[in-house]
């Protein structure tokens, strides 16, 4: 019981919420896409990544197709990939706008995708054509919603 | 409460291996725009080596130019995994199905293609077992005798997984079979003890291990496959 309540104070503090049941967490500030995607929000900058959902579902992470920096990306196209088990999975942008930097660590370490999904592990920087857009994201609450829901689904 | 769920199977026979790809790159952009429903394709490739998105040619042991002179094809391709080779008498499947429609995720979907295999080799006496970590793909004892490499493209699965029925498996002396340097390859042909039955056979309860693995209650049979092939004008 002790370390349940340590563990929510220690959530709280680093806000970042966790499941009751599972372990996937998501980070309270950030939005999201319905195909497990994140953005921080930087002023007109977006860093994205692939949520904790996400990787916990991909398994082991041993490679990622990063985009040129330059390229643009569309909300809800693909800009990449990631490789596990396998299986290589498209990584969709949740914004459009222009590719400004690539995680290069993601070439030599992939598996920071799995270690830690919303900070070392983000994938791309892109700056924004279009802030409107996040309006369609999902927020924290909805996303963790999101995720029960279809991890119920079958 | 079970929702019934319905798969469409088209057996093709041989198919070259890329016509397969086009063909699979339609269907799942069909499937995306839910045209279609969960579709399995069931086929064979003639002698086909392929590679994954990582491009791991190393893997390749002789010059292209070799493949060609034994009649074999070589494909760069988006799927995952390593370099393996395809031909006759290895049963296929491509799956173009909705993840996101059943919840599950890519390390889940290969679990179960491993388990369709498993239970597959199981139908012959045969105890399959899936890879460790890094050793994706069905195995008997040490040696390997199913493979899979997929790709999921906004939840839509495509390539799949081959299982060597009783394939000649010397192709497999030209790469490094999946990366995987010192273990051999086998097939249910030499792991038997029964003796195995028409292939059009084995291929039919493949996909129903498949859809008895994945949950799907029923199936559409499609045998003209060359309607996908018509009024489409593929590039």
């Amino acid at each position: 019981m002790a370390s349940r309540l340590w563990a929510s104070r220690a959530a709280s503090y680093l806000r970042i919420s966790a499941f009751n049941r599972g372990f996937a967490s998501v980070v309270k500030d950030f939005k999201y896409a319905d195909s497990h995607e994140w953005v921080k929000v930087e002023g007109n900058s977006a860093v994205v990544g692939i949520t904790d959902h996400a990787q916990d579902h991909l398994g082991d992470v041993v490679y990622v197709e990063l985009p040129e920096v330059g390229a643009a990306v569309t909300q809800g196209g693909s800009f990449g990939a990631v490789e596990s088990v396998k299986a290589t999975s498209d990584i969709n942008s949740p914004v459009s706008g222009k590719v400004v930097e690539v995680n290069e660590e993601l070439s030599n370490s992939p598996g920071l995708v799995n270690a830690s999904p919303y900070e070392t592990g983000w994938i791309i920087k892109v700056e924004m054509s279009d802030n409107g857009e996040l309006k369609s994201l999902m927020d924290s609450d909805q996303y963790s919603k999101f995720c029960e829901e279809e991890d119920a689904s079958h | 409460m079970r929702i019934s769920r319905s798969l469409e199977v088209w057996k093709m026979g041989t198919v070259n291996y890329l016509e397969a790809l086009k063909l699979q790159d339609k269907l799942v952009s069909d499937r995306k725009t839910r045209k279609i429903s969960d579709t399995l394709l069931s086929l064979q490739h003639p002698p086909t080596y392929t590679l994954g998105k990582r491009r791991t040619d190393h893997n390749l042991l002789v010059p292209e130019t070799d493949l060609r002179k034994i009649g074999a094809e070589l494909h760069y391709t988006q799927r995952g995994g390593d370099i393996t080779f395809h031909g006759p008498h290895q049963a296929i499947l491509y799956p173009i199905i909705s993840l996101r429609d059943i919840g599950l995720g890519a390390r889940n979907y290969v679990e179960k293609l491993e388990l369709t295999m498993i239970e597959l080799a199981s139908l012959y006496g045969v105890k399959a077992r899936a890879g460790q970590t890094g050793e994706t793909g069905v195995w008997v004892g040490e040696r390997k005798i199913g493979a899979i490499g997929v790709r999921i493209s906004s939840g839509i699965t495509s390539h799949g997984l081959a299982l060597n029925i009783d394939p000649d498996l010397s192709y497999f002396k030209h790469i490094v079979p999946c990366g995987i340097a010192d273990k051999e390859v086998t097939s249910l042909g030499k792991e038997t003890e029964v003796a195995l039955p028409a292939e059009e056979v084995i291929h039919e309860q493949l996909i129903s291990c498949f859809a008895r693995v994945f949950g799907f209650s029923d199936i559409i049979w499609k045998d003209d496959a060359s309607i996908l092939f018509d009024n489409q004008s593929i590039e």
